[in-house]
C-alpha cells in the first residue's frame, strides 16, 4: 500500500487536477493518516466543489477524526449533489444509529441498499438496526456497543488502523438540510419518546416525547411541571426587560446541553443533547422542532 | 478571588452588552453593577436570578448537573447568566448585535474567578 | 384577593401574579386593613395587620433614635417562608404592605413588583372624598362592612 500511496502522490503532484485525490485520500484514511488524508481531500474539494464523492471522502475522514457534525454536513451536501450516492446514505445511517435515531438510520441504510444491492455490509448494518428497533419503541434506546458499525465497515471497506471511533456525540438531526429530516426526526421523537425531546403545555403537562435521566429513569412528568414555570419566567423576563417575545432558552451544563423553545399558547419544547452538541445549532433545531411539534399536535387533534 | 468591579468593567467592553451585574443568587439583589442608562438593574438582577433558580431546578430534576451558562434569547436582545458558585450569579443584558460568543467566554472565565 | 377599596384591586392582582406572594396585606399605618390575599380567617388578618403595623412603627422609632431617615423596607428571612414589610405613601396617607413569600419568589422580585404596585396605586387612586365624621356607633358597623368586603361574606 505504501507504494500505491507514493505512486498516487506523484501522480497528483504532476497533475493537481487529477481525480486520483479521491483514491489517495481514502488510502491515507485507511492507514490512519488522517491529517494528510484531510489535506488531500480539502485540496481536491476546492477544485471540485460539486463532486459528491469528494464530499463523501471528506465526511469519512471527519468521522474518523471524531467530528460527526461536520461529517454530517458533508454527507448531506453529497446527497444534494447526488441523491443516489449509496456511500452518503450509509454514512448518514451510521450517524443516525449512533445518535439513537433508529428510524432515520434504517431509512438511510435502506436507500443505501437499494443503490447497491450487492453490498453485504449495508445489509448487515440494516439487520443490526432493525434488531434494535423493538427496544427503541419500548422507550429504551441502548447506547451503541463497542465495535458498533462504522461508516467504513458499513461500506464494506476495512477500517483504518486503530479503527474509526464512533462519533462522540452525533446529533445529525441538528442540521436541517436533509429534506424532511427534521420533521421526521422530531415526530419520531415525540411519538416514540426516545428520551431527548419533551413537549409540554402551559400547565406543565406532557404533550409528547419523553425525558430520561442518565440512569435511564423517566423524569418526563417532574420536568414537565417545572418547565411550565421556567417558560412563564422566561416570558416575564423578556417582557419586563423590554426584549419582546422570547424565542428560546439555552442552558449549558457540564454534562448536557438543553434548549427550551417557546411554542404556541405558552407551551414549551425541551431538546436535550450531550455536552458536545453545538449550542447554536441545537437552538436552531429546537426552534424549528417547536414549529414541527405544533403542527404535529394540531394534526393529532 | 477577583474584584467584581474589574470583572464587570471587562464585560462592559464586549460589543452589544448594555449592562452587567453581579447578583445574590438566592435573593436576586444587586451586589455590583455596571449598566448603561436606561437599563433597570434591579429588574435585571431579580428576574435573571429567578430564571437561573428555576432552570437549575429543572435541570436537576432531569438528573443533570447545575447549569454553567444560560442564554434567554428574545426578539429584541438576550439575557445572559453565569452562576459563580452557589451564592452569586453574573448576569448581562445584550442587544441583538452583541457578540454573545465572546460575552459567554468572558462570563465563564469571570465565573471561574469569582466562584 | 379582597379589597375594601375597589381601585386597589387591579394593581394588587398584578402584584400577586408577578410576585408569586403567598400572603399579602395592605393596611394603613394604624393597622386598618385595606386589602388582603391568601388569608383564610379574619382573626389572622387582624392579627397580622396589628403585628405588621407594630413592627413598622418600632422600626421607624429605631430609625429616629439613631437619627437615620425612615427605613424603606425590611425583610425577615425564614427557613421556608419570608416576610417583607414596607411603608409607603399613597394619596390616602401612609400605608403598609406585608408580603409573605416562599421559594417560588425572591426578595429581589418582591421588592421589584412592590415598587411597581406603589406606583400603580398612586396612579389609580381617585380623588379623596371628605372623610365622614367617625362616630362610636358606626365603628362596629364599619368593621363588619370591611370584614365582609375582605372575606366576601
Amino acid at each position: 500500500m505504501a507504494d500505491d500511496i507514493r505512486a498516487m502522490t506523484a501522480q497528483l503532484a504532476a497533475d493537481p487536477a487529477s481525480l486520483v485525490f479521491l483514491e489517495l485520500g481514502e488510502a491515507l484514511r485507511q492507514r490512519g493518516q488522517l491529517d494528510a488524508a484531510y489535506k488531500v481531500a480539502r485540496t481536491g474539494l476546492a477544485r471540485y466543489p460539486d463532486l459528491a464523492r469528494a464530499h463523501d471522502l471528506c465526511a469519512r475522514i471527519l468521522c474518523d477524526r471524531r467530528e460527526p457534525d461536520r461529517a454530517f454536513e458533508e454527507w448531506v451536501t453529497a446527497l444534494e449533489l447526488d441523491p443516489g450516492l449509496a456511500a452518503a446514505h450509509k454514512g448518514l445511517g451510521f450517524l443516525y444509529y449512533q445518535a439513537g435515531d433508529l428510524a432515520s438510520a434504517e431509512r438511510h441504510l435502506e436507500l443505501a441498499a437499494s443503490g447497491d444491492p450487492a453490498d453485504s455490509g449495508v445489509r448487515a448494518a440494516l439487520e443490526r438496526v432493525r434488531s434494535r428497533q423493538p427496544m427503541a419503541e419500548a422507550g429504551a434506546v441502548p447506547a451503541p456497543e463497542a465495535g458498533s458499525i462504522g461508516p467504513a465497515e458499513a461500506a464494506g471497506v476495512p477500517a483504518a488502523e486503530g479503527g474509526p471511533a464512533p462519533p462522540a456525540d452525533a446529533a445529525p438531526e441538528l442540521d436541517g438540510r436533509e429534506p424532511g429530516g427534521i420533521e421526521r426526526s422530531v415526530v419520531a421523537e415525540l411519538e416514540q419518546g426516545t428520551g431527548a425531546l419533551l413537549l409540554v403545555d402551559a400547565n406543565g403537562l406532557r404533550l409528547g416525547g419523553r425525558l430520561r435521566a442518565p440512569d435511564g429513569a423517566d423524569v418526563s412528568d417532574p420536568v414537565a411541571a417545572l418547565l411550565a414555570g421556567a417558560s412563564r419566567e422566561a416570558a416575564r423576563t423578556a417582557r419586563l426587560l423590554a426584549l419582546g417575545e422570547w424565542t428560546h432558552l439555552a442552558v449549558e451544563c457540564p454534562d448536557a446541553h438543553l434548549v427550551l423553545a417557546a411554542t404556541k399558547e405558552g407551551g414549551v419544547l425541551l431538546a436535550l443533547r450531550g455536552p458536545d452538541a453545538p449550542m447554536g445549532r441545537l437552538a436552531r433545531f429546537a426552534e424549528r422542532a417547536a414549529v414541527v411539534a405544533a403542527r404535529w399536535l394540531e394534526a393529532a387533534g | 478571588m477577583s474584584d467584581p468591579r474589574e470583572v464587570l468593567d471587562r464585560l462592559s467592553s464586549v460589543r452589544g452588552l448594555r449592562g452587567s451585574a453581579l447578583v445574590s443568587a438566592a435573593d436576586g439583589l444587586v451586589v455590583a453593577d455596571s449598566l448603561m442608562t436606561g437599563v433597570d438593574g434591579r429588574a435585571l438582577a431579580a428576574l435573571a436570578a429567578s430564571l437561573a433558580i428555576r432552570l437549575r431546578r429543572t435541570v436537576e430534576a432531569a438528573g443533570r448537573r447545575p447549569p454553567a451558562f444560560l442564554q434567554l434569547q428574545a426578539a429584541g436582545g438576550a439575557v445572559l447568566a453565569a452562576p459563580c458558585g452557589p451564592d452569586l450569579v453574573l448576569v448581562a443584558i445584550a442587544t441583538t448585535e452583541a457578540n454573545v460568543g465572546l460575552a459567554r467566554l468572558e462570563m465563564l472565565e469571570a465565573a471561574r474567578r469569582l466562584g | 384577593m379582597r379589597s375594601v377599596e375597589p381601585w386597589v384591586a387591579a394593581p394588587l392582582e398584578t402584584f400577586l401574579a408577578e410576585s408569586s406572594a403567598r400572603l399579602t396585606l395592605l393596611m394603613t399605618a394604624s393597622g386598618q386593613v385595606i386589602a388582603q390575599h391568601g388569608f383564610t380567617r379574619s382573626l389572622d388578618v387582624m392579627t397580622a395587620a396589628a403585628l405588621g403595623a407594630g413592627i413598622v412603627a418600632s422600626t421607624e422609632a429605631l430609625a429616629q433614635m439613631i437619627d437615620a431617615p425612615r427605613f424603606v423596607s425590611l425583610v425577615h428571612q425564614g427557613a421556608r417562608q419570608h416576610v417583607f414589610l414596607s411603608g409607603f405613601e399613597t394619596p390616602r396617607g401612609r400605608w403598609i404592605g406585608l408580603v409573605v413569600f416562599d421559594g417560588e419568589s425572591t426578595t429581589g422580585l418582591v421588592q421589584l413588583f412592590f415598587d411597581r404596585l406603589v406606583q400603580e396605586l398612586a396612579a389609580a387612586a381617585p380623588p379623596a372624598a371628605p372623610a365622614p365624621r367617625a362616630l362610636p356607633q358606626d365603628f362596629e358597623k364599619d368593621l363588619d362592612q370591611s370584614l365582609r368586603a375582605l372575606f366576601g361574606r
